[in-house]
């Protein structure tokens, strides 16, 4: 009966962090969208910080990828 | 977990931030200087000179070709990282706190204090990420905090808000182009200072950190608190790790703040909660006084947390960290790992 009582509170547990876990998801799958489409209409990059370090590599190293070559 | 201990500093640490490559780090005190080191040795690279006092804050900008800081000498000065020299100080009434850059780099705000004779305010100034370029004397916005000051404050995704920590605890979120207050709430216990204020990557949302005891984790959007992780010392600061789904927190109280000596163990350690399901999970020891700011590195490979007693503590993660996974977590792991091999099947069929 013991043994039960404790399986059952685990379940209800387990239970609760996958309620937790899909309702993160969610909310996170919801905003990722919302942002994407807010930075499309202001024109802003995805990843703001990546084209910010592309456009200095390029600067930095414009003939990159000659040099790659050799 | 192995640390590497970076000692340079000469009195308590203020403000620790990596750069997004996760390679720099730059470190803030009250002695003085600002010191930059390299992450995966704990190296010295340099330190910039010229603050006349205490310097509370530092940021980087997005390309790390500048740094920004804040100092109780009431300046801000920005900073070429690669040679260390002073490119540009701004004066203020007072000390700053608290400086952010925005996520391109084009705008820098401010914290200043409260005084007798000045409120404290959020300046915003005009940024140009270029050290040959000349930088405006003019502030492009002043927020005036006539109800409580100001302790933290950073920019939201797309630099829409300016989202604010208080003194008495409520979180604001202004316009960051028109200043004007849009929401304030009462999100922490009524008169426990917000500590810290950091981002998550996207700038969606953020973590705070108070006095209050609790780090919370809320919406740049609604301030609707998602998370609230409840420890047993007052905090100082809060950092959201990339990667993994976990939130660490610095606090503890100052020996001359407690009696007995029992009371002090354990409370100067960085505390690791799950973010989703707000459990403590983990503690790492190693300060021997409060820890006064956390930071995750970017790239997720590790942590480094600066005490009261004047050290930086840089920890790289090791396998049992990134292999650390909720049973529910790894069932949906599972889960999306044999769908992905179904559709594989699919296609070579």
């Amino acid at each position: 009966e013991d043994a039960e009582r404790i399986n059952s509170a685990d379940v209800a547990v387990v239970e609760e962090r996958r309620r937790l876990l899909e309702e993160w998801l969610a909310w996170r799958a919801a905003m990722e969208e919302e942002l994407a489409e807010e930075r499309e209409i202001l024109g802003l990059p995805s990843d703001p910080v990546a084209e910010l370090l592309n456009a200095k590599t390029a600067q930095l190293a414009p003939d990159g990828e000659e040099k790659i070559i050799e | 977990m192995r640390p590497i201990l970076l000692a340079g500093h000469e009195r308590a640490l203020t403000q620790i931030k990596y750069n997004p490559d996760g390679d720099l780090i730059f470190s803030t005190a009250k002695d003085q200087q600002i010191c930059v080191w390299f992450a995966h040795n704990g190296e010295r690279l340099g330190t910039y000179h010229g603050h006349q006092g205490a310097i509370w804050t530092v940021d980087v900008d997005p390309t790390s070709t500048i740094i920004a800081s804040g100092s109780a000498d009431n300046t801000i000065r920005l900073w070429d990282i690669k040679t260390g020299k002073c490119l540009k100080t701004w004066d203020f009434p007072t000390a700053v706190k608290r400086v952010e850059f925005n996520e391109d780099g084009t705008k820098l705000l401010g914290v200043t204090e409260k005084r007798m004779g000045h409120l404290g305010t959020i300046v915003v100034l005009d940024i140009k990420v270029d050290v040959e370029a000349e930088q405006s004397d003019e502030k492009a916005l002043t927020i005036v905090c006539d109800e409580s000051k100001a302790t933290v404050a950073g920019w939201s995704y797309c630099s829409k808000y300016i989202i604010a920590g208080h003194e008495d605890g409520s979180v604001s979120q202004y316009d960051a182009k028109t200043g004007d207050l849009l929401m304030n709430f009462p999100i922490h216990e009524l008169n426990m200072a917000i500590t810290d204020l950091q981002w998550s990557q996207d700038r969606t949302y953020f973590i705070t950190a108070s006095k209050d005891k609790t780090a919370k984790l809320i919406t740049a959007k609604d301030l609707e608190v998602l998370k609230t992780y409840v420890s047993d010392t007052s905090l100082n600061s809060a950092t959201i790790t990339p990667k993994k789904d976990f939130v660490i927190l610095g606090g503890g109280q100052a020996a001359m703040d407690v009696t007995r000596t029992s009371a002090r163990q354990g409370k100067f350690e960085a505390r690791f909660y799950h973010k989703i399901f707000e459990d403590e999970i983990g503690r790492v020891r190693g300060h021997f006084g409060p820890l006064n700011t956390v930071a995750a590195d970017p790239t997720g490979k590790g942590y480094a947390s600066g005490g009261e007693d004047g050290y930086v503590r840089v920890h790289q993660f090791d396998k049992g960290y990134f292999d650390f996974m909720y049973e529910v977590e790894r069932e949906r792991q599972n889960r999306l790992a044999a769908q992905q091999q179904q559709q594989q099947q699919q296609i070579t069929a």
